[in-house]
Formats: C-alpha cells, structure tokens, sequence
C-alpha cells in the first residue's frame, strides 16, 4: 500500500461523503461550486464535519486553518485535502 | 434615571490566574502582563492544546475550614476568598449577619465541574463508592448557598447559569434588584473553573481554543485561552453606603441584557447592539459618553468580527476614535466569571484612568476596525466606561461603570 493512498477524485468524494453526512445536505447539491451559503452550512457545521473527517482519516486538523475562507464545497474539499495529504505524507 | 436608586461598588474581591486579589488581576490587566501558561491536570491529558489561565498555587485550607472545605468545589473556594476580600473592603466584615435585605447572586457557567469529573470517574471507570457530598458540592448553586451562609444574608439568593454572560448578568439583576427597592445590599459575581480533562478536551473539539496565542481582534487569530477564577462585589444604594461611610468604589449606571433567539452558537451583531443599547438606555448615558469598552473580545475569528460589527451599530462613526480593549489575554476567558472578573478591570480602567491594553495585538483586520489599545496601556481620561459579555445561545450582557462621584 503506497503511502499517499487515495488519488484526489476518491479523497473529494469521500470528503463530500462526510459534508453530506454531517451537514444534513442533499447528496445531488452537494456539487464543488455550490457555496456553503446555499447548502446553509453554519460554523457548528463545519465543526462537525471537521471532527468526522479526523475519525475517518486518523488525521488532526487544526482550527486556525482556511476554513473561513472556504466559499464553496470544492473550497472546503481542498482545504480539508490538504491536511489528509500533509499526514499522509 | 436621575430619582431613581443609585449603585454603587462597596468592595470588590478576585481569585484569578493573576493569584490573590482584585489588585493583583487589575495590575496584571494594565500592566498587560499574560497569566497564560501550561495547564496542570489532575490525571494524564491527551489533549493537543494544554494552555489556560488557571488558578494556581491556591491553597483552600488556608482560607476556609475543615467543616467548611468539604462542600466546597474550587469554584466555591475562589468564590468565598474573593467574598471575603470585597466584604473586607466595604467594611462590612464585623456586620455579619447582613440580614434579610441582601441578596447573593453569582453566576456560574456549569458550577463545581472537577466534582462532577470527580465523581463521574470515581462510579463509571473506578466503579467506586459515591462521595455524599458531591451533589452539595457540584450544584451551580453551591456558590451563592455558602456565601449566604458566610455572611449571615438571608435576602433573594441565587445562581444565574447563562454560559459566558451568567457573572455579567448576575451583577446586574444585583442592581436592579437594588434600584427597584427589593432589597438594599447585593453579594453578586461569579465563578468557574472548567479546565479539566474532559471539558478542555470539549472546548478543543469545538475549536475555538488558540493553539498558541490569543490574540484579539487582531488578523489572524486564531481562538481564545481558557481561564478561571471568580470575583465577587459589593453592591449597595448609593444613600445607604453614604449613611455609613462607605467609600464607593465605582457606580453600576446601567444594565443591559438581550437574547439572539437566533442560533446555538454563532453570535449575532444585533443581538449584541440590542444588549448594549440597553445598558445605556437603563444608565441614561449617550454613546458619546462612553470613554472605553472592555471588550468580550474572545479571539475568535467569529466573535470578534461580530462584537465589532455590533459595536459600529451602536457608536457609529465614533468606533474608530472609542478605546475597545479585551484583557482575556492576560486572564484569560474564564466563562461564566469572565463578565466579573472583567467588571474588576472596568473598575480598574475608571479608577486609575488607564484603558488597559490588548495584548499580543499585531496586525489590524478589516473586520475589526476598532481601537483596540494595541499591547500599551493607555492614560487617559474615562469617566463612564462599558463592559460586554456574549454567551452561547446567544445571550447578551452588557454594564455600565461611572466613576463614583466624591462624596
């Protein structure tokens, strides 16, 4: 098993997995370029998303990273791609 | 207000990260001296973010006795030491019992958390034989109970619990209680101490805690410190202190206090310009007068771009040239007691005339734009100032100090 393991299309979509999951959001809205205004993802959302994301992946993500920046779930997707690739490596 | 019942500050105590005394947090505050440093825990921590402003080097059974020691939670210890302090300063220490005509009220976030640790541990993991004082001793209201056993005052005595502005809000349902004529003399603050095992681990999870250093209103925070501690103030009309040669150490003008009703835990601007649009209508104050602000200022990204918003609402124009400092930095945010052990720093601030500064302060952001007396105390002349406190559930509360007319 090569270190890096999942390429990035996989990564996104497990990650969208878990934004469906934890936000309460429709799979089929889930797209990249929708915004996390649209979708009414709240900071607690996030919250939540990010603490599924380290159970799943066994990674840390901590809170002073892009996350208030990210406009879109394709934002979000490679904000927290980041961190799973950084611990990977 | 001008015929109504005036208030006014008696006595003032603290148990803070700065140790002993409201002396010692104020100097910490204006000196802009950091009481931040590694948690201590009583069993092994995991986890990654083990910085807090705690009480340190406190030992109870200097303080209190054996018969007394065993009800009492840390927050109960502190709360009762800083109780001490502020009767010993009004001069009220030989007028036990204080009697019918004064209240205790003291906010507290949780109440006596290390018990409640304590005990969850000892009956699930060590399935060990449950401590009959526990109850007594974890029940938010356990702080006013015993400080109304203390003091012989036998008047309205309660615990407020609204997170992070249940000391603010204590102190002034304390005044109010006083200007309405319900009673003549208030024991209020507040108390908490919540950094324990599994609580810091809560607060790590709901990322909002700096990883390194908080930093207010400045670019780039990244999240606030925990703290503990309590302080307590006597609160007593204005006429009667006098009748007695009391010497007031400050006035409470005003009282302020709102809800969102809008969401669990992003805080909302209108909400919090509600609250201190109260505090300055109940004082019969201008915005205009308001000479500085200490700030709830938490260094979240989220709280202090919302508190500035708010306080754009309120001030207007005048936000740019108003002196809004938050002094968590220094004591950290001690949650329930945040609003009393910042009512010290108020008093300090109005007393001294020094707004004291925001420390670790370094680049301004643009969805701050306030003063935010960047890491140097400032002296200058504050003759009525605000203080803010915000809480999750979005409940609001807001005080204002004037400096004590000479008698």
């Amino acid at each position: 098993m090569e270190t890096k393991g999942l390429d990035h299309t996989e990564l996104a979509n497990q990650i969208i997995d878990v934004i469906v999951k934890e936000g309460m959001v429709d799979r089929e809205k889930a797209t990249l370029d929708a915004t996390i205004e649209s979708l009414d993802l709240k900071s607690i959302d996030i919250v939540m998303i990010l603490t599924a994301i380290e159970d799943k992946f066994d990674v840390y993500i901590p809170m002073d990273g892009p996350f208030h920046e990210a406009r879109n779930i394709g934002d979000l997707v490679d904000a927290i791609a980041a961190y799973v690739g950084k611990e990977k490596n | 207000m001008a015929d109504a019942r005036r208030i006014v500050v008696t006595g003032m105590g603290a148990v803070s990260a700065a140790g002993i005394g409201a002396p010692a947090l104020w100097q910490a505050a204006r000196d802009g001296r950091s009481c931040v440093g590694e948690a201590r825990f009583a069993r092994p921590y995991r986890g990654r973010i083990r910085i807090a402003a705690q009480v340190q080097e406190f030992d109870p059974a200097s303080y209190l006795t054996a018969i007394e020691l065993p009800f009492c939670d840390p927050v109960t210890q502190y709360l009762l030491v800083a109780a001490d302090e502020a009767v010993a300063q009004a001069g009220l220490a030989f007028a036990k019992p204080m009697g019918p005509r004064t209240a205790t009220i003291i906010g507290t976030g949780v109440g006596g958390m290390h018990t409640m640790e304590n005990s969850l541990y000892l009956t699930l993991v060590e399935q060990g034989r449950p401590d009959p004082l526990a109850i007594p001793r974890h029940i938010a209201s356990a702080g006013p109970s015993q400080a109304s056993i203390r003091f012989g005052s036998t008047g309205p005595c309660f615990a407020v619990a609204s997170a992070c502005s249940s000391a603010t809000q204590a102190i002034g349902m304390g005044a109010h209680l006083i200007r309405s004529g319900f009673v003549d003399r208030a024991i209020v603050g507040g108390t908490e101490d919540c950094i324990t095992n599994s609580t810091m681990l809560a607060w790590e999870a709901l990322r909002v805690l700096t990883p390194d250093t908080c930093r207010p209103f400045s670019k780039n925070r990244n999240g606030m410190v925990i703290g503990a501690g309590a302080a307590v103030f006597i609160l007593e009309e204005a006429e009667l202190a006098r009748a007695r040669g009391a010497e007031a150490l400050a006035e409470i003008a005003g009282y302020g206090t709102s809800a969102d009703a809008k969401d669990p835990v992003r805080p909302d601007a209108q909400g919090a310009a509600a609250c201190m649009r109260h505090a300055l209508a109940d004082a019969a104050v201008e915005g205009e007068e308001i000479d500085y602000v200490n700030a709830h200022g938490t260094g979240t990204t989220s709280n202090d771009a919302t508190e500035a918003e708010a306080l754009r609402l309120v001030f207007g124009n005048r936000l740019s040239n108003l002196p809004v400092s938050s002094t968590k930095p220094i004591h950290g945010h001690a949650l329930g007691a945040a609003g009393a052990l910042e009512l010290v720093v108020t008093i300090g601030a109005v007393r001294e005339n020094v707004a004291p500064p925001t420390i670790n302060w370094r680049e301004a952001d643009a969805k701050c734009p306030v003063d935010a007396v960047p890491n140097v105390a400032r002296p200058m002349p504050i003759h009525t100032a605000l203080t803010n406190s915000f809480a999750f559930g979005g409940i609001n509360a807001s005080l204002v100090v004037r400096r004590a007319e000479a008698a």
